[in-house]
């Protein structure tokens, strides 16, 4: 009897999947179409359709560590940054074609995730947190002076978007789609990752790590292959940061990057992998269309934030639910409305609760 | 190489423990043989606990030396000391807790079958839900499968960390506090899950409540103030003084 009175998880998200694969479909459509339904595609392609992607894409890295293993991570944007590095370094001081120049970026990010994470992976919390945005400041320092490898200041130049064969990323449009498809495939691999055996592990250590110590887990190693494998995302993403800009200095990874990246994730709602390319879309809007009306864009980005932990805490995709949410109370309040009978009120409250747990998950 | 000694599931000799200048445990000594049921009594602040996590490897001996089946793992891992045939549950609720309890039996049953990461869909894995199917079946959580473990009460709960125990096929299981919350029906219960784990698995049960610790032991090791002060049979312990003393001395209902 018990079994009718709560519905299980798994029942109500099978009920959320339809509309959230619509919704999805919907939005990869209007992505897809973008191009060409801008009207100044040389403005909107670069600044708004590419950046969003990468924002995006480096903020779902952000975001699968958060939801699926517990951890928040700074460094993020500078594991893309330095898989950006690598793409400017093979390219411009070693001379390397194109394919293996991205293939030498992936692997710089990623191998440099994977030594974060070494240290990294021993902390919790909001020394993990704190570690992170420590060694994402070592590396904007050691970028910013390290002139023989990183350029200093003026960082690697110039890096142009190759001719890969199958597409030529010169031009603006393909290079788009190519974000976009590579946007798409992390999202793809983070699903992938995060319902096999290894994610499900994952997601134990996230509620108790002790626990999974206790069942014969190395907590560590699993820890480790996370923000190794984040890494990896956060790199591709680094790949088309280098290729957007034409080139990669020490700005790409400093501490405003790291934030925006933060700020991203948490507009589009640290929960949801696919909220983050909302935020990012916010933020890049942001980014170019403040100045039309005050100077003070930072300040603007700030109360965005503000605002949408104040009323949306659990980001842009999880207005979704909180509408339901109001719907719902609004549907029953009428119900129970016209019997006036005080007994009708309790079936309100459920949906109360469900509304806050749902903001105040991570 | 130790010297092997098969009769024994666990072993423990002068173990101390001090946390700062307080010595939470004084030079226990401690053998359990293969198959045997103890049960460890003792008021708040006798020590229990302490003794539970130097097995368990929670935190590492001051001084003393503990063996598992006859090998010493004083300087082990939790992690490894799992891996020879250890599990426990925990006192305060560590399920995980937004995953359903399916899942949460699932993720049991993997310390024991894969070393590493499994990158392969978890819905892929057929066996490894049956098995936790049948897990659940044995703790009388067949029906929640489903359930968020959020959502169960805490009598569920302690079933799930019963279940979740059993999925290492331990040869030596520890339970800290099972009965901990527990209504007078579901510690009868309980009482017939614990009669029912199959004789091959030693058990230590760490106990605050006397009736469930006399009931499934067959042996009783009283701890005060972090000091072993008496073992014997269920009913040595029912019948001596200084039990009741101790018992009335803490708490009264506890007596009963």
């Amino acid at each position: 009897m018990t079994r009718l009175a709560t519905p299980t998880r798994s029942e109500k998200s099978r009920g959320w999947l339809r509309p959230g694969l619509i919704i999805g479909l919907i939005v990869l459509a209007l992505a897809i179409a973008f191009p060409h339904l801008v009207d100044r595609p040389k403005f909107w392609i670069p600044n708004i359709g590419i950046k969003s992607l990468w924002l995006g894409i480096v903020a779902m890295s952000l975001v699968f560590l958060n939801r699926y293993v517990g951890l928040l991570s700074l460094a993020q944007m500078t594991i893309a940054g330095m898989s950006a590095y690598g793409v400017a370094y093979a390219t411009v001081t070693l001379g390397l074609s194109p394919w293996v120049s991205i293939v030498f970026g992936l692997m710089i990010g990623t191998l440099a995730g994977y030594l974060v994470a070494l240290v990294a992976a021993r902390t919790k919390a909001i020394y993990f947190l704190m570690l992170t945005l420590a060694l994402g400041q070592v590396f904007y320092s050691w970028a910013a002076q390290a002139v023989d490898v990183t350029n200093a200041s003026r960082g690697l130049y110039p890096v142009p978007r190759p001719d890969l064969g199958v597409m030529n990323l010169a031009d603006l449009n393909s290079f788009y789609y190519f974000a976009l498809a590579a946007a798409v495939l992390c999202y793809l691999l983070c699903r992938y990752v995060a319902t096999s055996s290894f994610g499900l592990a994952l997601q134990g250590i996230r509620d108790s790590p002790e626990r999974m110590s206790a069942l014969g887990y190395n907590v560590n190693r699993y820890r480790v292959g996370a923000i190794t494998f984040a890494s990896f995302i956060a790199s591709i993403g680094g790949v088309i940061v280098v290729f957007d800009r034409n080139q990669v200095d020490p700005s790409v990874v400093n501490l405003n990057a790291t934030l925006d990246i933060l700020i991203v994730a948490v507009i589009g709602g640290i929960g949801s992998l696919l909220g983050v390319f909302a935020g990012g879309v916010v933020l890049s809007l942001l980014l170019n269309f403040s100045q039309d009306f005050t100077d003070r864009y930072m300040t603007l980005t700030g109360l965005v934030f503000i605002a949408v932990l104040l009323f949306a805490p659990a980001g842009l995709a999880g207005i979704g639910k909180q509408v339901q949410g109001v719907k719902d109370r609004v549907l029953r309040k009428k119900k129970s409305a016209p019997v006036l009978e005080p007994v009708q009120e309790p079936p309100t409250k459920p949906s109360e609760e469900e509304l806050t747990t749902e903001g105040t998950q991570r | 190489m130790i010297m092997p000694d098969t009769g024994h599931a666990l072993r423990v000799r002068g173990v101390s423990r001090n946390f700062g200048g307080l010595k939470a445990l004084r030079d226990v000594d401690l053998e359990i043989a293969d198959g045997e049921r103890i049960s460890v009594i003792g008021t708040n602040g006798a020590g229990k606990s302490t003794l539970f996590n130097l097995i368990a490897g929670v935190f590492p001996a001051t001084s003393g030396r503990i063996e598992l089946f006859g090998e010493d793992v004083t300087g082990m891992s939790t992690a490894k000391r799992a891996k020879r045939g250890l599990a426990r549950t925990f006192q305060t609720s560590r399920l995980f807790e937004q995953l359903t309890v399916a899942e949460n039996v699932f993720i049991a049953l993997g310390g024991s079958e894969f070393r590493g990461g499994s990158l392969r869909p978890a819905w892929r894995s057929p066996s490894r839900w049956e098995r936790g199917e049948r897990l659940l079946e044995r703790v009388g959580l067949r029906e929640k499968g489903e359930a968020v473990v959020a959502d169960l009460s805490h009598g569920e709960q302690r079933q799930l960390e019963l279940a979740m125990a059993l999925a290492l096929q331990p040869k030596l299981l520890m339970l800290d506090e099972p009965a901990a919350g527990f209504s007078p029906s579901e510690r009868t219960h309980l009482v017939k899950l614990l009669r029912e784990i199959p004789e091959e698995i030693t058990l230590l049960l760490i106990e605050h409540d006397m009736d469930i610790a006399l009931a499934v032991a067959s042996r009783v090791i009283v701890m005060h103030d972090g000091e072993k002060i008496l073992e014997g049979t269920p009913d040595e312990i029912r019948a001596s003084e200084r039990v009741r003393e101790i018992y009335l001395g803490g708490s009264l209902d506890e007596a009963v």
